[in-house]
């Protein structure tokens, strides 16, 4: 039993072991050890990898916990699920998602101003003390202007 | 100190919401992991209380951070 980590585009990204990157048509599987055991170690260790890989190519983060017979069964996985997957690898496409949670009480008040800058955004329900919660898609060649309007809004707004 | 514990909890919390609530949800016949994913919630939420506790203790091993 192997794990699905993520999704990419040919060519395969180069991985350090024991990942592995499993071509599926125009497609890569990247895929990983199933541990039984979970421990922070491993799962930064995930993380670390898929960071990595983001910071130069386009990137579809699997679930945690979804896992395969072996990489035969991954790729064919990937293969069966092409077309929705490279829609959604196209919907990403050159951008990242950015979390941002408030702790305060004018949370709601930072969704406008940097929605503006986002392609999209998903609202979460935020969990006590928090007063917002959201992902932004945000296309690489304007996350520092986000940053920079997020550090602006914890400046200029009160009750944050 | 105190609060650099603090951010490496947090940080990992984080990390644990971010693995369970996003990312491509693959179904159909692909299994989501040998427990159901609810177990491995619980199992990651145990993880992270066992962080918790860890700390407290002061054998936490170090952490890296979540962005």
């Amino acid at each position: 039993m192997i794990e699905l980590y993520a999704i990419a585009e040919q060519p395969a990204p180069d991985v350090p072991s024991p990942f592995r990157a499993v071509r599926a048509g125009s497609l890569v599987a990247v895929c990983g050890p199933a541990d039984d055991e979970v421990t922070p170690e491993a799962l930064w260790e995930r993380e670390t990898v898929l960071e990595g890989l983001m910071a130069d190519r386009n990137l579809l983060p699997v679930r945690y916990g979804t896992r395969v017979e072996d990489e035969e069964a991954a790729a064919r996985a990937v293969e069966e699920r092409r077309e929705h997957l490279a829609a959604a690898l196209e919907r990403v496409r050159g951008a990242v998602e950015l979390s941002v949670r408030v702790v305060g009480e004018a949370g709601g008040a930072v969704h406008a101003p940097l929605l503006a800058l986002a392609r999209d955004a998903v609202v979460g329900r935020p969990q006590a003390p928090e007063s917002h919660r959201a992902a932004y898609l945000v296309d690489r060649d304007v996350v520092q202007e986000f940053v920079d309007t997020v550090a602006a809004l914890q400046r200029t707004t009160t009750n944050l | 100190m105190t609060t650099t514990i603090a951010q490496q909890e947090v940080a990992l919390i984080d990390l644990v919401d971010r693995l369970l609530g996003g990312g491509v949800v693959i179904a159909g016949d692909i299994t989501l992991a040998v427990a159901d994913v609810d177990l491995v919630y619980v199992q990651l939420r145990a993880l992270v209380s066992a962080v918790a506790t860890a700390q407290e203790k002061g054998v936490l091993p170090r952490m890296g951070s979540a962005l």
